[in-house]
């Protein structure tokens, strides 16, 4: 996800920006009062959809036009850092939440109750915790609800087939961290070593596997392991902080997640899970294509890449069948997923706030919100828009995305941790993690990153 | 290249036959270098040829086949996003980002830009680092010091100062902001010609200045000559790392019009997190980026392998 060298940037401009709040800017360039809102989004896939909304608005205020920049996720940031220090920055951008606090730190985005037209923003028209996420601890609005999302399984039809599985079994799948219940059964069964011998199977080489059972995204350090291991550790009841948001105590040292981790990377030395080897540890190739190159059978991914999925094809251009599966129930009897999800923020360097407001009122309204559920990309934060998301991929994509949206409706998720000091997590969090994956330190080792992490926050706060 | 020197030096016609190897054409011994060098030769242009493979595949069937020598469907998709030939949903549904991308612009924006540093770089850094080497006046071995310092200076902590700079003088998005921290001159490039003019003879220079020469005339007709070998080479090192230059023509563009090829096709790399890239596009921008190079060091090989030999008397 980050590179130690983002982490390093990300620190050296914390403290360039505070420096540079010494030293005022001049001239002109960056935001325009002409009329003209400047945008910027990372995700390319995205801004059809966005610039739908964007004419939308044209027509609907005359006077008013966005500009759309799209950059890269790696570049994003970067850019938008040096034009919060030289006043290039946009009027509104599509922010992250390990990102938003620190911005809320040094002050570079407006409060959307304070400007008019965001002043009115309902918690209640979003999906639920949704909204919530966005206020800062002094319990302001920093962003605008725009999508959310989920995790569920994602599998090849094919394979399934080939083992001899019926998908309809996956839609019950249980596991506790002791014998891995149904969940690891179905993950041997799936995995296939070099002979043709199944993970169930006596005789299987657990040193040379063809296909594994299971595919991995890493060891999930950066990102509370949203993708790898966070619906294991929820269903099983943990929860990462104290409180969400604003935590400022630790829960790694809890036998929950330790026994679940265990479980979780123990996989791996199974031959059901591929090992950090294999898929090339911190930028790791995704799951999507593990399950295409046949490295994995199954794997855990987010509803934000549905549209990745879907178009995947063998190597004669034909299709994959893809299906989707919820995440197992665990020892808590529940079944568990993240739920997180992006928003826009008005910047304070942004000459033109009330526009920008209006626009950000506008992206987070109805109207908008259901032309990105209509293309089909990811799932907007308003009920409407996610019902025409869920519609759009049956009709377009023959495909049922219930297991993303039931646990939303069964109260099953929990919310990404938002805490302060999240750049300084990852650079703890992921060479721990990294580690145990790596299965060079014990699970047992987390307890001591717990006890750093519960003094970072000491130290910081 | 293999001059065996006598220690008896004999007078040889080409007729003579001094050579000490035998009549045979081809030795087991010879037969194994070519057979080493071919191995060689393949090994490095390997790379090359998974670029230009994997260019030419699909990228949403790319890991289908990763042990495909071949391209895996192939496609002529990834070149065509390059130069802007497919726009829109077919680029995106094809794992391309979907940008306009106005290709022959980008070009004409690149060659600006290190055209401009180029020239501009080597002539001052020239003019200075004959200063150090020639000219006497005070403190001129410790400002040299200071000078060399600058070296040491990583580049990442003066980005930031150099892009506010670049913001006050109303720089921002255009070629000239790109261009403007790297076109008077650079410590490296003005150390490395001091280098060279050191080596230069005095004879020649005070021969001219005998003749009446004023040091400005010095510099122009006979020290500029005289190093033609390395201020090439220090001209295609300057050009090759503008063309390459990302991060900073990055922050400085925000538009098309100040848009380099190296930023422009950076939409080929991931555009989010988990995604990965559109591997067939980011192999086949790469490919057409790295091409005008690699004709420039087709056409002066020569000088860069000669400029290393390089002596100051003829």
């Amino acid at each position: 996800m980050t590179t130690i060298r983002q982490r390093i940037r990300a620190a050296t401009v914390g403290v360039i920006l505070a420096a540079s709040t010494l030293t005022a800017c001049s001239g002109g360039g960056g935001t325009s009062t002409n009329g003209t809102i400047e945008y910027w989004l990372w995700d390319s896939a995205q801004q059809p959809g966005y610039q739908k909304c964007a004419d939308a608005f044209h027509e609907a205020n005359p006077d008013l036009k966005i500009h759309i920049s799209q950059y890269g996720w790696d570049t994003y940031w970067s850019k938008l850092t040096a034009g919060f220090i030289a006043d290039t920055a946009p009027d509104v951008f599509t922010d992250h939440l390990s990102k938003f606090a620190q911005f809320v730190d040094l002050k570079v985005l407006r409060p959307l109750d304070d400007i008019a037209p965001t002043a009115d923003i309902q918690d209640g028209d979003y999906q639920e915790g949704l909204a919530e996420l966005w206020k800062g601890q002094d319990g302001k609005r920093y962003g605008a609800p725009k999508d959310w999302d989920t995790i569920a399984i994602f599998y090849d039809a094919a394979v399934l087939k080939a083992a001899g599985v019926n998908p309809s079994d996956l839609q019950n799948l249980n596991w506790n961290p002791k014998d891995g219940g149904t969940f690891e059964k179905l993950v041997a069964h799936l995995t296939v070593d070099v002979n043709g011998k199944r993970g169930d199977e006596p005789g299987f080489d657990k040193e040379h596997v063809k296909m594994h059972g299971l595919s991995a995204e890493g060891s999930g350090g950066g990102g509370w392991g949203q993708t790898q291991w966070s619906a294991f550790a929820g269903s099983a009841g943990w929860q990462a902080t104290d409180k969400n948001p604003w935590g400022t105590k630790f829960n790694l040292d809890q036998p929950s997640l330790q026994d679940t981790l265990s479980w979780y990377f123990g996989l791996v030395n199974k031959g059901y899970m591929p090992s950090y080897a294999e898929i090339g540890g911190t930028n790791s190739l995704g799951t999507d294509k593990q399950i295409q190159s046949g490295t994995a059978a199954m794997g855990l991914s987010g509803s934000w890449m549905i549209s990745t999925f879907t178009k995947l094809t063998d190597a004669k251009g034909k299709k994959l069948d893809i299906g989707l599966a919820p995440t197992p129930i665990g020892p808590s009897g529940k079944r568990a997923s993240m739920f997180n999800g992006l928003a826009d923020s008005v910047t304070t360097l942004s000459k033109q706030p009330e526009n920008a407001a209006k626009w950000v009122k506008f992206l987070s309204g109805e109207q908008c919100q259901n032309i990105i559920g209509q293309s089909g990309v990811v799932f907007p934060a308003r009920p409407a828009g996610t019902d025409l998301a869920i519609n759009y991929n049956k009709t377009e994509r023959k495909l049922d995305v219930t297991p993303f949206t039931q646990q939303v409706k069964d109260k099953t998720t929990f919310l990404f941790p938002v805490t302060t000091n999240a750049a300084d997590i990852t650079a703890l969090m992921a060479p721990r993690l990294d580690a145990v994956y790596i299965g060079s330190s014990p699970v047992t080792s987390l307890t001591k990153l717990n006890n750093q992490l519960d003094k970072l926050f000491e130290v910081a706060s | 290249m293999s001059i065996i020197l006598d220690s008896t030096p004999a007078i040889a016609t080409p007729a003579d036959d001094v050579s000490p190897e035998p009549q045979r054409r081809f030795g087991i011994g010879r037969g194994l270098a070519w057979a080493f060098m071919i191995l060689v030769i393949l090994v490095s242009l390997f790379p090359f040829y998974w670029m230009l493979r994997t260019a030419l595949s699909s990228n949403n069937a790319l890991y289908a086949g990763g042990d495909s020598l071949l391209p895996v469907q192939p496609s002529a998709g990834g070149f065509e996003r390059v130069f802007g030939l497919q726009t829109g949903q077919a680029a995106i549904d094809a794992g391309g980002a979907g940008q306009e991308i106005h290709f022959w612009r980008y070009l004409f924006n690149s060659v600006v830009v290190s055209t401009l540093i180029t020239a501009g770089q080597v002539f001052f850094s020239a003019m200075a680092a004959y200063s150090f080497a020639r000219l006497q006046w005070k403190h001129r071995e410790r400002v040299f010091g200071f000078f060399l310092a600058g070296l040491m200076i990583p580049s990442i902590f003066t980005l930031l100062p150099n892009f506010v700079l670049i913001k006050q003088l109303g720089l921002v998005d255009t070629l000239l902001g790109i261009a403007l921290p790297t076109m008077f001159m650079t410590p490296f490039a003005v150390f490395f010609l001091r280098q060279f003019f050191l080596g230069i003879s005095r004879e020649v220079e005070e021969a001219a200045l005998i003749d009446g020469a004023s040091k400005t005339r010095v510099f122009f007709t006979l020290i500029l000559p005289m190093s033609v070998a390395p201020i090439t080479t220090l001209a295609i090192l300057t050009y090759i790392a503008s063309w390459n230059e990302y991060f900073w023509a990055l922050l400085v563009s925000y538009t098309d019009k100040s848009r380099v090829l190296t930023v422009a096709l950076g939409v080929f790399k991931s555009q989010t997190p988990q995604t990965g890239p559109d591997w067939s596009g980011l192999m086949a921008a790469t490919l057409v980026a790295a091409l005008p190079m690699l004709l420039l060091f087709m056409i002066f090989a020569k000088r860069i392998v000669n400029s290393i030999g390089f002596s100051g008397i003829k």
